[in-house]
């Protein structure tokens, strides 16, 4: 590997741990009710790490295309993790979300029913559970084991797992903006139209009723403004308070078309549970992959992948005669069955081959002298 | 470069100063260099008896010369080496006992350096002389008697009450070393042609090793037979000599062993450690190297056991 692409691959590496924490706290800024200053900072972060990563995606294509390897890339090679931990979160999540935000928000208030407003903010949040796919690629930077075999093993079966729940996740959500379940953001809408349906039946928005409105929205968390004919009637902060902790997917409008009656309806709550459940998946993820790491990988270099490795050096190296360890417990693996017959039989027989004749033995390759006879020859 | 001889001095230095022989003794890079030149003769020869190296000199006049430097490098160090292992390693207090009389440490560790010093000239005393070398360096000996003196089983007893080794440990160590250190002196004359397994496996007739004692004690009168006995004996198999002193059984395994010994060997994960893995394989070519298949097993579990 050469400087510069060992240079790079660091960078990279670097990059997956901070997109990582990015990821994290993109979910935590929500869940712990931060600032919107702050949330905008991390937000445009996770802007560039897309950014960054879907160059990085385009510049390996690239790379393998030159060498006529694309296709071993991207299918081989988990290409398509690349991709798919890039591209669609882009296009799909924090690139239309920095525009908005760029644009100066109102990228859900246009939008008519309550319940499509959750649905559009839910699709767009969908696809923020790809972003758990790049904990593969930090995976396969762990090499816990020198087998080449024993790292696509844990690689394949960790990108299977991952992958696996990764996209049953993102279907089921999907699924859930297609089909109207009873859930949390069902509720939550009946609740915020029932809402609207009683101030307008009760002209709780008439400034004789103000004591009432005042009472009655106070009692409901979700309503955070009350208009009529665009004058605030009720407002459960002042606009400061608003302005600072309130981001346009915050809140959405929720209007009776008979009467110019509006409520602004506040989506925290319903946001804090979607990073709850983000944060779930995560460490549900992180845990897997951990365990795939420390666990599971240490246990397939020590039954598979370690005494193939000894076995090898022993039948090409002709000063190797290290036995195979067999644990007395896999002793009946396949694999310590053929390592038996290598200590039993192969080793012995080896040794016999060799006695008295050292000549292939020697240590010192051709190659470890050819400087020298260079170097002799020049002197 | 002027003289071949410089060149080849110039060569074989450089071969010496590979970082692929760390860690071994000089005995051992001597024959991993001599192994190179023969393994590589096919590669080497065309280059070296070229213009720029030993011009008008065939491979056998080179290889020679390279020997003859190799030799000389490694005597610079191996002789003096050799010289303070006798004095200052191996206590000759153990032979006061046995004879039952004082005779001057001093003049036995001359006596013996200057025979082993003397066959260190004949290359087939160097080569059997390796492991032999390597063992007391690195003190294969020791950390083995000090588990089998704990044991009392096999070893011991063979030591102590068929032996009759009247000696306390490490009076019984020294006895060890000083077989070792002599059981090269089988090179003292030109080996006679025997069968090719006995040959493979390094072992002499027992004819053969009782000429080569006659001519021993002549060189080391101040030594007691038992003693040169013995070491002429770990160049017996015990499969056709089965009153071999344990001494010489144990020499003659602890000798193999440390032909390729290195002490600080990097053990790849799922292998054996070295010891262990050594004996197991000997226990089961024991009537190939006609070793003692008991003393192996004891020595097995004690390197099982220690992870050796």
């Amino acid at each position: 590997m050469t400087r510069t692409r060992s240079t790079l691959e660091n960078i990279v590496v670097v990059a997956i741990i901070l997109v990582l924490a990015q990821t994290l706290l993109e979910d935590l800024a929500i869940l712990l009710g931060w600032s919107v200053s702050t949330r905008e900072i991390v937000l445009l972060a996770g802007l560039f790490f897309d950014l960054f990563f879907t160059i990085e995606f385009i510049a390996r294509c690239y790379d393998a295309y030159r060498y006529r390897r694309l296709s071993t890339y991207l299918w081989y090679e988990r290409g398509w993790i690349d991709f798919m931990a890039s591209v669609p979160l882009l296009i799909l999540n924090s690139g239309p979300a920095s525009i908005a935000l760029l644009a100066g928000g109102a990228s859900i208030t246009g939008v008519g029913g309550l319940l499509n407003v959750l649905k559009v903010v839910k699709a767009i949040r969908i696809a923020r559970v790809l972003r758990l796919l790049r904990v593969l690629k930090i995976f396969r930077r762990i090499k816990n084991t020198d087998s080449v075999m024993a790292q696509r093993h844990g690689a394949t079966i960790s990108a299977i797992t991952v992958s696996v729940f990764v996209f049953t996740l993102l279907a089921l959500a999907i699924g859930g903006t297609i089909v109207t379940l009873a859930n949390f953001e069902s509720f939550y809408e009946s609740r915020a139209v029932s809402s609207l349906d009683y101030i307008v039946s009760q002209d709780l928005a008439e400034a004789e009723h103000a004591a009432a409105l005042q009472q009655y929205a106070a009692a409901d968390p979700a309503i955070l403004q009350v208009l009529q004919g665009g004058q605030v009637r009720y407002s459960r902060y002042d606009q400061e308070y608003i302005d600072r902790f309130y981001r346009d997917v915050d809140f959405a409008l929720v209007s009776s078309a008979a009467t110019d009656i509006a409520l602004w309806i506040d989506l925290s709550p319903l946001n804090r549970e979607q990073a709850a459940t983000n944060l779930r998946y995560f460490s549900v993820i992180l845990a897997l992959v951990l365990v795939l790491v420390f666990v599971y990988s240490p246990h397939f270099a020590l039954t598979i992948s370690d005494p193939i490795h000894v076995m090898r050096r022993g039948m090409q190296e002709p000063n190797y005669n290290l036995e195979v360890k067999v644990p007395s417990e896999y002793r009946d693996d396949d694999v310590f069955r053929l390592a038996q017959s290598y200590n039993r039989v192969f080793l012995p027989m080896k040794d016999r081959a060799h006695a008295g004749d050292d000549a292939e033995s020697s240590q010192i390759q051709l190659t470890d002298v050819r400087d020298l006879l260079d170097d002799i020859d020049e002197s | 470069m002027n003289s071949d001889g410089e060149r080849a001095q110039a060569f074989v230095g450089r071969l010496l100063q590979n970082p692929a022989l760390n860690g071994l003794t000089l005995l051992q890079r001597e024959e991993q260099i001599l192994q190179f030149l023969q393994v590589n003769a096919g590669q080497l020869a065309p280059t070296l008896s070229s213009n720029h190296f030993f011009p008008g000199k065939n491979w056998q006049q080179i290889v020679s010369l390279l020997h003859e430097q190799l030799y000389k490098a490694t005597d610079e160090h191996l002789l003096p080496d050799v010289d303070r292992l006798v004095r200052e390693q191996i206590e000759f207090t153990f032979i006061h006992l046995l004879r039952q009389q004082h005779v001057d440490d001093a003049k036995l560790a001359t006596e013996v350096s200057a025979l082993v010093k003397k066959l260190l000239a004949r290359p087939e005393f160097r080569r059997v002389m390796t492991g032999p070398y390597t063992a007391l360096r690195h003190g294969v000996v020791d950390r083995y008697l000090d588990e089998v003196f704990n044991r009392k089983t096999y070893v011991h007893f063979e030591l102590t009450k068929v032996q009759r080794l009247r000696l306390g440990k490490d009076e019984i160590r020294q006895y060890i070393q000083l077989n070792m250190l002599l059981k090269p002196t089988i090179a003292m004359i030109k080996l006679p042609v025997q069968n090719e397994s006995q040959q493979q496996a390094g072992m002499v007739q027992h004819q053969f090793a009782e000429k080569v004692l006659r001519l021993l004690k002549k060189e080391l009168q101040l030594l007691p037979e038992p003693v040169l006995k013995s070491a002429v004996d770990a160049n017996v198999s015990f499969n056709e000599h089965r009153f071999l002193e344990a001494t010489a059984r144990l020499s003659a395994i602890f000798s193999a062993r440390s032909r390729n010994y290195q002490p600080n060997m990097k053990v790849d994960r799922g292998a054996d450690s070295p010891d262990k893995s050594w004996l197991n394989v000997a226990r089961r070519n024991y009537k190939f190297y006609g070793f003692d298949v008991k003393m192996l097993d004891e020595l097995y579990k004690i390197a099982a056991e220690n992870m050796w």
